[in-house]
Formats: structure tokens, C-alpha cells, sequence
């Protein structure tokens, strides 16, 4: 997976295009982890009170 | 239902102006996250005239914010100090805003800062009405950091906004929520995260509102 989007011109010079897309799905996730892990975290302290 | 609640009751959380930029700034930041995203996703359609104009909305509206709450609000009631993490660490209940809102608010406004400042500098690259584009405004490597900071202030408000609106959903803290709608919240409400004698929601009547 790339982290940053590179091209490359004629000369063979890299040139910085941006952050990569394959990094979308991450973020998405990373959100749902998040919140898939509070819902648990909130359910088992409900419990224990 | 804090509209329910007898009227003595209610106390001010959000002035009117407060919500109006909450609300700006969320339609805003949606229709962005929308217009950026989308065509990645597959979904094509014309995105560059709808996100340049939010984003000019956007970057009114952050500039509007960050004037008012600097030089005529309480910005210290933002700020996060080493006390607050000590005061939440031993279950302390809060002024106005608890550690997580400020944090939340702390992350999401430094990454919408960093997501409107390169916004700002990427109109140079677009024709519109009201200028000529001038894409050698900055060198080839510079336009780059441009896009890698604008691209993972991006990324990282698609992250927060999930997570913000997740939990202005849950019912514990739908009292929030429905300040942010309404304006107001009932003392009950607001006792169960804030302490009354550090913030009331009477702002003329509550000399401690700024956090101390």
C-alpha cells in the first residue's frame, strides 16, 4: 500500500502529487474501529455497574 | 425533552451565532468530504465547482470562528491544560466543555485549519469568476506538500467526523445534540458531565464560565 502518490517525468524526476487514495478505506476504517470499539468498551462497563 | 423541561430549568449552552457556524461549518465540511471523495469511490460527476465554492465558505466561516472566539469569546474555556487531564483522571466534573469535547474539538479544528489554509492556496490552480488561475504560483515540490498536507487533513476529518457524529448520536449524550438544534439543555442534563459552580449557563451570572 502506498502512502504518498509520486509521478515521474521524462527525465526520471519524482515529483509529489498528493497522499494516496489507498489510504481511504484506512481512514473509513480506523472510524469504524473506533467506534465498533467504544460500543464495546460502553456495553461492558454497562454491565459491570 | 428539554422542551418539555419547565422553562426555569433550561440554561443556555450555544448562542445563536455559535450553532449557525456549527452548522455551516458541518454542511460544509460534509459536502466537501462528498465532493473530494466520491469521484475516488467512482461516483463521477462535475466535483471542482462544488468543492472550491464550500471550501470558500468554509474558509469564511474558520476565519469568522477563529476571530470571534479569539478576541471577543473566552478562548481559554477551549484550551487544555494539564489540570483538566489530572481533573478528568480523578472523575471531576467539568466547566462547559469536557476533556473529550475539547480534544475532539482541539483535533478537528487543527485538522479543518490545515484542510482550509492548503484549500486556500489550492484555488490558485482553479478558474473561477473572480480570478485567474495561476498554477506556478509555487514550485512543482511545494504544490506537492500542498496536496499531502491537504489530502491527510482530509483523511483525518473523514476519520473525526465519524467519530463526532457517532457520538453526538449516542443517548447519553444527546443532550448536546439537541443544544446544538435548540440552543439550550436542562440543568439535570448538564449535571451529569459539568459541575454547576463552574459553569452554570448563565454567562452574566457565572464569573467562572472561563474554566477556572
Amino acid at each position: 500500500m502506498e502512502i504518498f502518490r509520486i509521478t515521474r517525468n521524462a527525465w526520471g524526476q519524482e515529483t509529489l502529487e498528493g497522499m494516496s487514495w489507498d489510504l481511504l478505506p484506512v481512514a473509513f476504517g480506523l472510524g469504524l474501529a473506533f467506534i465498533v470499539g467504544h460500543l464495546v468498551w460502553r456495553a461492558v462497563r454497562r454491565n459491570r455497574r | 425533552m428539554a422542551s418539555r423541561a419547565p422553562q426555569s430549568s433550561l440554561i443556555t449552552r450555544h448562542a445563536p451565532i455559535d450553532r449557525v457556524f456549527h452548522w455551516v461549518t458541518a454542511v460544509a465540511v460534509l459536502l466537501l468530504l462528498g465532493s473530494a471523495f466520491l469521484p475516488i469511490l467512482g461516483l463521477e460527476f462535475s466535483w471542482v465547482p462544488l468543492h472550491w465554492m464550500t471550501g470558500v465558505v468554509l474558509c469564511l466561516a474558520v476565519l469568522f470562528h477563529t476571530i470571534r472566539s479569539t478576541f471577543f469569546r473566552r478562548l481559554k474555556c477551549m484550551l487544555i491544560f494539564p489540570r483538566h487531564l489530572r481533573e478528568f483522571a480523578q472523575g471531576k466534573k467539568a466547566a462547559k466543555y469536557t476533556l473529550p469535547q475539547k480534544l475532539m474539538h482541539a483535533v478537528l479544528g487543527f485538522a479543518v485549519l490545515v484542510a482550509a489554509v492548503t484549500g486556500a492556496i489550492m484555488l490558485a490552480k482553479v478558474d473561477t469568476p473572480l480570478w485567474q488561475r495561476d498554477p506556478y504560483l509555487l514550485d512543482a515540490s511545494t504544490w506537492g506538500v500542498v496536496y499531502v498536507l491537504h489530502g491527510a487533513s482530509a483523511l483525518a476529518i473523514l476519520t473525526l467526523t465519524m467519530t463526532h457524529v457517532y457520538f453526538s448520536l449516542l443517548p447519553e449524550k444527546r443532550a448536546y445534540l439537541r443544544a446544538m438544534i435548540g440552543g439550550q439543555m436542562t440543568r439535570e442534563e448538564a449535571a451529569e458531565y459539568h459541575d454547576p459552580a463552574r459553569w452554570s449557563g448563565q454567562r452574566k451570572d457565572d464569573p467562572k464560565e472561563n474554566d477556572k
